[in-house]
């Protein structure tokens, strides 16, 4: 007698208990894979939003800026960086490239002053790096060689400007002399992290080069790379390159190595892992109860087949094979069940909108999540296994029940 | 009167003009006094200026040059020529500052709190430059003898400030007693830790003045920290139109 | 009626087991429900309490002038004979702790320090005794002690340690300006570092005793700031009404500002705010359903050819149906109850304690050392929920298989597999 026969006839025997078992299998199945999906689209947001405003994937800075990073030494800057920029655009791994400055500064208007951050961009290659397009609400981007500037919205605000509005800000410049400069708003950008859409605008990178008296030089330059290369490796072969090409004073770091952002990163890691654990223990708890009663459930089948003959073990592997069948339909079916709830979610995103409201943490509020391995391939595997291994305790205990007794239980 | 009487009185007389004589150089000047010869020496109706600023701080020297000019001691105008700062301009008036950069369009008024950044990085602040009251207005003065300062013997004066409204509530200043020159000052903190020492080290004499052109002011706190101005030529009481200290001069 | 509800009651002891997992399906999804829904909303609520116990405060008293400036900080502008504005809140049971904020420059020397330095900075000079009913700085002391009123002393923050190359014990120079705008300058000694969930503190907070600044600063018992703690429920501007009307009474030149507005300066913070959490809920409410209506399916399932018997011997539909709700409805109040309780027990440790998760993370590489810890929050809400909805359901998921096995011939019923 084939187990394996027996266990398919049985499920199909009895429809409404294999169901009633698989769809417990399977929306447990279905709840994993959308979770983790939104999970796996937090992660890469916060990682997105890192690589383009903040850190890249890998980083070029002078060594020693870091350590007066609070006096802002743009005198420790990258000079002559359009050397290293020609090198690095013939690099295979390297996608897209963003030299920059970045500068706190005062804006005076009228007799008050705000207090913002600065950063002069290479309009031409920003507009790929950051995709522009998407942030800008109003106007257009600044023109490189024009006193132009884009301003976060959430800034102009509290300024009472507007596009077409002048204003004029005072800054330390390189040699910690000081400059001030007028610029025009040509266009206006909306973030949706409060921190970064309060304070931030960004002008031409000559011009500022030029008002902070940079000459050549800029004080960081921002890498991305192409989807197959990993940046750890890049980061330490670059730094070691870098003094190659006769700049020993500068270095290159990956983003997960630049201390300040990256905790916000593990924070989160650890904190998703934590839901996450305990999304599975419900899951599996109730993957694992609805295997129990299906088994309690047939204690006189169980008595029966005992009665005629059938050993223990074999008892325990029937059941077992029949609770592997259901587990293995029941996750595949909750599995792509979740694929296709979540696969248009991907696309069009979940807005959270007023929910993420004064929260700045680099995460956007229309997220998308990713579908991957974990949320598909091993939730499938998990959800099959834990259905498996919850038939094994009842059925074994039922298994050595006499079967005079099985036999009397109704 | 008989001869012997006449005698006793001319004598006594004498006693008392010889001794008057003599305690003449105890009543010599009071710390007031030094300080008002000193502030007539540095005040100048007008005066005009070439010179140069050199400030060192942890990240190395810097050099800056300017042309000046000043009118009383309530309104001057400096002008940058070097190289990273040429055009920018500072006014200052009684007690307020404007700021004039070339690729502004606007002036920018400094007022409050912004009075006290420092002027391009440097140990002076703009607070430092307003104030045109004399010390006396705002200090007491207290003689405390005589010191030699670079073989030079000055009076020590030690100032304590009298209400709010100065930065520094205690100075200590030591005035040339030929020349009514400062040589050297220090300033303190209210816990009396000294915070800047100022150094004059050359001197120039024009119209029965006699001012430094040369001086240095070390921020004690700091190592590696000071500021040097070197006036190259100066003239004073010269003709200077007022209307160099307005708003739309400063523009131009 | 009597006799069902003792058969009811009969059948929930006669099958024990059937009672037990089916209560324990119930009471484990409950129990869990109430726990991530305490957790979600508890990071939700982190970031805002990182905000509020370690920087703002729920609201804010300050001079309007001061107010306005409060990027300047200008001592000049500071609240006067703050005392009875102390009592007035004291008597409406508002806790509120006095502050003075000050900017000045910290000099450090060679020796001990690696190297001669300077760094601009915020120092807050606080009420030892006070602060800690509105702040939770001193309970993040991590090394060294927290301040005694009136020496000359400070805690710094552990990253601005780590940065700067301190430790406790090391002396440090305040360079700054009195009220009266004198340079002063304070000689304090490192008696303590603290290590918040809040980055902002860690890396530039600077905490001094308000006496000590008091004396210094020529403050003259004068205050730049009085922080108030509010409990979390009721509206933030109900709450600052309340101030008003109390403390504020005869103090025109004072305004009450709420912690959103004194947020919008600062970075707000780290830990996760899942938005999502919503989403989250759902997700677990759904398989806790599953996991409800499950059993409960399969229970009424496994006695159908019960129901038949019942009728065979004469038992009518209407009776049947009710004897067999009430038992779901008794096994949904076993499980519901003891899901609550459970969940709530482990809500103790979890709203109080919390989840310690720095050790999950990887420290040593990154230089600051982080403290994760996840709260849970209390909410009788989501328990009542919790409660009443695992009743229902099982109630509800009962009397599906109920009607449809009274719907069956009695034979067919018997004959039930």
């Amino acid at each position: 007698m084939k187990l394996g026969k027996i266990a398919w006839r049985n499920i199909r025997r009895n429809t409404r208990r294999s169901i009633l078992s698989m769809s417990a299998v399977g929306i447990a199945a279905m709840t994993f894979v959308f979770m983790f999906s939104m999970i796996e689209g937090m992660k890469q947001d916060v990682a997105y939003n890192l690589h383009t405003f903040v850190t890249g994937e890998v980083r070029i800075q002078h060594g020693e800026f870091e350590k007066y990073k609070h006096l802002n030494p743009l005198h420790l800057g990258i000079e002559r960086y359009t050397e290293l920029t020609e090198r690095l655009d013939s690099m295979e791994e390297v996608d897209m490239i963003s030299p920059r400055i970045k500068f706190p500064t005062a804006i005076y208007k009228e007799g008050s002053t705000y207090n913002a951050q600065g950063q002069g961009v290479d309009f031409e290659r920003e507009a790929e790096y950051q995709a522009l397009e998407q942030y800008i609400v109003k106007g257009d981007m600044p023109r490189n060689g024009e006193n132009e500037v884009l301003v976060a919205d959430g800034l102009a605000k509290e300024m009472n400007l507007n596009l077409g509005d002048n204003f004029t800000l005072l800054t330390q410049t390189r040699g910690r002399g000081m400059n001030a400069i007028t610029f025009k708003i040509t266009g206006l950008t909306h973030y949706d992290f409060d921190g970064l859409n309060s304070s931030f605008f960004q002008a031409p990178l000559d011009r500022v080069q030029y008002f902070l008296r940079m000459d050549e030089s800029v004080s960081e330059i921002l890498i991305k790379l192409n989807s197959n290369y990993s940046a750890e490796t890049f980061a330490s072969r670059l730094d070691t390159t870098l003094t190659e090409w006769n700049r020993p004073e500068l270095i290159a770091r990956m983003w997960k190595d630049i201390s300040q952002t990256y905790s916000f990163v593990v924070m989160a890691d650890a904190i998703y892992f934590i839901i996450a654990l305990m999304f599975f223990l419900l899951g599996s708890t109730v993957i694992i109860n609805t295997m129990m009663m299906t088994i309690y459930e047939r204690r006189k089948e169980i008595g029966t087949i005992s009665a005629m003959g059938m050993t223990g073990p074999e008892v325990v592997r029937l059941f077992f094979l029949e609770a592997f069948y259901i587990a293995a339909i029941g996750s595949c079916a909750g599995v792509l069940i979740g694929i296709g709830i979540t696969y248009p979610t991907t696309i069009y995103g979940l807005n959270f909108g007023a929910a993420m409201e004064g929260v700045d943490m680099e995460i956007s509020q229309s997220l998308k999540p990713v579908l991957n391995l974990k949320s598909t391939v091993f939730v499938f595997l998990y959800s099959t296994f834990i259905a498996s291994i919850a038939s094994f305790i009842p059925s074994r205990k039922s298994a050595k029940v006499k079967p005079v007794e099985a036999l009397r239980a109704i | 009167m008989n001869y012997t009487q006449k005698k006793m009185l001319l004598l006594v007389g004498l006693l008392a003009a010889v001794s008057m004589l003599s305690t003449l150089p105890l009543f010599a000047l009071t710390a007031e006094e030094v300080i008002e010869r000193l502030e007539a020496n540095q005040v100048h109706e007008t005066a005009r200026s070439e010179g140069r600023m050199i400030i060192t701080d942890r990240f190395g020297e810097k050099v800056t040059t300017f042309k000046s000019w000043a009118e009383g001691d309530e309104k001057s105008l400096i002008e940058f020529t070097s190289r990273q700062e040429r055009g920018q301009k500072i006014l200052r008036r009684e007690d307020e500052i404007y700021l004039y950069f070339p690729d502004a369009a606007e002036v920018i008024r400094l007022q409050g709190a912004a009075l006290r950044d420092s002027v391009l990085g440097s140990d002076m602040s703009y607070e430092d430059m307003t104030g045109g009251k004399g010390l006396l207005e705002s200090y007491n003065a207290e003689m405390l003898g005589k010191e030699t300062v670079d073989g030079e013997e000055c009076y020590k004066i030690e100032l304590h400030a009298k209400g709010r409204g100065v930065p520094y509530p205690k100075e200590i200043m030591w005035v040339d007693t030929e020349m009514f020159v400062n040589r050297k000052v220090h300033m303190f903190s209210l816990s009396d830790k000294l915070l800047k020492e100022m150094r004059m080290e050359d001197y120039t004499t024009q119209k029965g003045k006699t001012f430094p052109v040369r001086f240095i002011i070390e921020d004690k706190m700091k190592s590696n920290s000071s500021t040097e101005f070197v006036i190259e030529s100066i003239e004073i009481g010269i003709d200077i139109p007022s209307s160099l200290f307005s708003l739309e001069e400063l523009t131009w | 009626m009597k006799f069902i509800v003792n058969l009811a009651f009969k059948n929930l002891f006669r099958h024990k087991r059937r009672t037990l997992i089916t209560s324990i399906a119930i009471a484990v999804g409950l129990a869990l429900f109430i726990l991530i829904d305490s957790m979600l909303v508890g990071i939700e609520e982190d970031s805002t309490r990182n905000l509020v116990l370690y920087e703002t405060g729920s609201a804010r008293i300050m001079d309007t002038q001061f107010w306005e400036e409060h990027q300047n900080l200008p001592l000049s502008h500071s609240i006067e004979n703050p005392q009875p504005l102390l009592q007035n809140l004291d008597a409406a049971g508002i806790k509120a702790a006095p502050r003075t904020v000050f900017s000045g420059e910290l000099i450090m020397k060679k020796d001990p320090y690696p190297e001669d330095g300077s760094i601009q900075a915020r120092i807050t000079a606080v009420d030892p005794v006070r602060d800690p009913e509105v702040f939770r700085i001193a309970e993040s002391v991590s090394k060294g002690r927290f301040l005694k009123e009136d020496r000359l002393e400070v805690v710094l923050g552990a990253w601005l340690a780590e940065d700067i190359g301190a430790e406790v014990g090391y002396p440090l120079t305040i360079v700054t300006r009195t009220k009266g705008g004198f340079f002063q300058t304070i000689d304090v000694d490192i008696v303590g570092l603290a290590n918040t969930p809040n980055p902002v503190v860690n890396r530039t907070g600077i905490f001094m005793p308000l006496e000590t600044a008091d004396y210094y600063l020529q403050m003259e018992g004068s205050v730049t700031q009085i922080d108030t703690n509010l409990p979390y429920q009721g509206k933030i501007n109900e709450q600052t009404d309340k101030i008003r009307s109390t403390a504020l009474k005869n103090r025109p030149e004072l305004i009450v500002v709420d912690w959103k507005t004194l947020g919008k300066d600062f970075v707000a913070l780290a830990a996760t705010k899942s938005a999502s959490s919503k989403v989250i809920l759902f997700l677990v409410f759904i398989i806790a359903a599953v996991g409800i209506s499950n059993t409960m399916l399969m229970s009424v399932y496994e006695r159908v050819r019960e129901i038949g018997m019942l009728r065979a011997l004469g038992m009518r539909r209407h009776e049947i149906r009710l004897a067999f709700l009430i038992e779901a409805g008794g096994i949904g109040l076993i499980g519901a109850s003891a899901g609550v309780l459970i969940g709530a027990l482990l809500n103790i440790p979890l709203v109080n304690t919390g989840i310690d998760y720095s050790a999950l993370m990887r420290d040593a590489d990154m230089g600051y050392r982080i403290t994760g810890i996840m709260r849970g929050l209390w909410s009788v809400r989501t328990i009542l929920t919790a409660f009443f909805t695992g009743v229902f359901l099982s109630v509800l998921t009962a009397f599906i298989p109920t009607r449809k096995a009274l719907r069956m011939h009695i034979t067919d019923a018997l004959r039930f597999q």
